[in-house]
């Protein structure tokens, strides 16, 4: 009766009332829609915590057939996991988080029980990744404090440097590892800086007071622009001392246009490898900003999970989702001047609210990137990933990517948390369909919307059946004035598939 | 203007008002897997994927806001995504084609009835 009336009064042509009322509806909307500025940001880190944490496998929610639980708790910052020729279960715990963290990187064995056995431990953390091959481990060795390297760590727990001097003192570290079926060992080194100018952020991360001539090196040389950015200086006591700062270039000092950085090899923003049994470093990929997630795909294809930039430092990019590549050798992949094959310089989705548009550092780009395989949301955070290869799990071929979840406000503001689960992606397709996620209307953290389930997921690995999706959740990390990691909150996950549904064949 | 007039600018202002009220959880472990047969939906969602879901993960509230809760009609969607709004850029029909936007209208529609 009502929708007969209001028909009956349209016909009518009272056409001002209906110009009015969408109207009305347009400033409705268009007032929800343009307060971002308004809004507070809400990521998934700014809730209250106390210990212990609950844990919980029903408070996650999976596709129909599979099935989740919780192997280990109590872990401290695990960050990667592994299995040895027997099919055994190790971890590594980094020893090192954001928010200047400091424990002990470790080694374990899992046993059947839930229980912990040390292999081996370190002293130069994090230790972000770690593979097994050659009846031996291999780690990613952040090295916060003297510098990255890529370790082997016997059975008995003896180590040994493959490779070190990697330039890993500044935001992003020395990542993956995963070894080819070349027998060549292949890494991730990621950027010192958000975006390749050394600033405050900087020093709110911690490193720059411990290291301040650190910068970014590239892969090959580059020429600049010039683009110089003046900001308050923290080295000094003397609040009225500015410094002005050039990229690739220490705090500092400026540069100057035509001015040509020289690239060497390790750099950083790339992806290296090196033969299992030692030797000299291949640059393979570079333009890369924190490439930590590495895998082969089924057809041997190597495979990369890149953080994209922050809006934070000298030069803040906005809008910038982590990209999924698929790694051609010798290829450049934009940073610092592209997201994607999108020149931040002439797209105003990179302008930050309130922010000057980033202009190119680079004078020459050395190539245009190409498109990447997959988007991911902005400040997901997007990690560790592997392959699925067997038919009994499901989406073979499709690559299952652990979401660590935003760190807002510090990397951006964010309207509602994301990240905070697993999602499987189609390569071909560049679609991402969230796989492992926690329970209920409410989406996050479980120590922000309740139910012991996920927190911060960190890696997703197949066993070598491929029977079964570990995931190792690095554990609770609220966000306050800066990141508030808790110890001994991590968790190791195990999904396995009950039955096949028509949806994952 | 009449009291029915009055109405239903109260409707459509109620409408834009609570735009945001109602979950945005559609994915498959929350609402199981959305099938497609529609070749124009499939299209829309690759064109979503790479252009949309970075800001709008899985429909839901993450940079942007959540938009596959909302009751908007097809020529909004397209309005706003041409011209963009406040913090959201405006994609160009060099960025998005007529073909692509129509397309990814259809998908934000199933998306909306999924689940």
């Amino acid at each position: 009766m009502f929708l007969k009336r209001m028909w009956l009064f349209l016909k009518r042509k009272r056409w001002w009332v209906v110009a009015l009322c969408f109207a009305v509806t347009f400033v409705g909307l268009a007032i929800f829609l343009a307060s971002f500025s308004m809004r507070s940001s809400d990521g998934g880190g700014r809730t209250e915590f106390m210990l212990p944490r609950l844990v919980n496998p029903d408070g996650v929610a999976l596709p129909e057939g599979y099935r989740i639980e919780a192997l280990a708790e109590g872990l401290t910052f695990p960050s990667g996991v592994t299995f040895d020729d027997q099919g055994r279960v190790y971890v590594i715990e980094a020893g090192y988080s954001y928010g200047e963290k400091w424990t002990t990187p470790r080694l374990l064995r899992i046993e059947g029980d839930g229980s912990t056995t040390v292999i081996a431990t370190g002293d130069n953390p994090p230790w972000n990744g770690v593979d097994f091959a050659d009846g031996a481990f291999f780690v990613a060795e952040g090295g916060q404090k003297s510098g990255g390297r890529i370790i082997r760590i016997d059975m008995d727990g003896k180590i040994t440097p493959l490779v070190e001097g990697l330039p890993s003192l500044g935001d992003h570290h020395t990542n993956g590892p995963v070894i080819g079926t070349d027998g060549k060992l292949y890494f991730g080194q990621g950027t010192a800086t958000n975006s390749g100018v050394v600033g405050t952020d900087n020093a709110k991360f911690g490193w720059l007071k411990r290291h301040p001539h650190f910068h970014d090196v590239p892969g090959q040389d580059v020429t600049l622009t010039g683009e110089n950015f003046t900001t308050d200086n923290p080295l000094t006591d003397d609040s009225d001392v500015k410094a002005e700062t050039g990229a690739f270039l220490p705090f500092g000092t400026p540069s100057t246009s035509g001015q040509v950085i020289s690239g060497k090899v390790p750099c950083n923003g790339a992806i290296m490898r090196v033969p299992i049994a030692g030797g000299d470093i291949e640059l393979v990929a570079w333009g890369l900003r924190n490439p930590f997630g590495l895998a082969f795909s089924p057809d041997g294809q190597l495979y990369v999970m890149n953080n994209s930039y922050d809006v934070r430092g000298s030069r803040p990019v906005f809008g910038s989702g982590d990209l999924l590549w698929k790694i051609e050798e010798g290829k450049w992949y934009g940073w610092p001047d592209f997201h994607g094959h999108r020149a931040l310089a002439d797209d105003d989705q990179y302008k930050a609210p309130g922010k000057p548009q980033p202009r190119f550092l680079l004078a020459n780009h050395p190539g245009t990137p190409p498109k990447p395989a997959a988007v991911l949301g902005v400040h997901a955070s997007a990690v560790g990933m592997d392959f699925s290869r067997i038919e009994s799990f499901g989406h073979v071929g499709e690559v299952f990517i652990a979401q660590f979840g935003d760190m807002a406000p510090d990397a951006g503001k964010v309207l509602a948390p994301v990240g905070f689960n697993v999602v499987r992606v189609n390569v071909e397709t560049g679609v991402v369909e969230v796989f492992a996620v926690n329970n209920g209307k409410k989406f996050g953290p479980a120590s922000k919307v309740g139910g012991g389930g996920l927190e911060r997921p960190l890696d997703a690995k197949f066993n070598p059946d491929g029977s079964a999706l570990y995931i190792v959740d690095f554990g609770v990390m609220t966000i306050g004035d800066k990141p508030e990691p808790r110890e001994k909150t991590g968790v190791i996950w195990r999904i396995t598939r009950e039955r096949r549904t028509e949806a994952a064949r | 203007m009449n009291r029915f007039g009055l109405i239903l600018a109260i409707l459509f202002a109620a409408m834009a008002t609570t735009a945001g009220c109602g979950s945005a959880r559609r994915d498959e472990p929350s609402a199981g897997p959305l099938a497609i047969q529609d070749p124009q939906i499939a299209l829309g969602q690759r064109v979503y994927m790479t252009s949309c879901h970075q800001c709008h993960p899985s429909g839901m509230a993450g940079l942007g806001p959540a938009i596959n809760n909302k009751p908007l009609p097809g020529f909004m969607i397209k309005m706003q995504t041409r011209a963009g709004l406040g913090a959201m850029p405006g994609f160009s029909s060099s960025e998005l084609s007529h073909e692509e936007l129509d397309a990814i209208v259809a998908y934000l529609k199933a998306l909306r009835k999924h689940g």
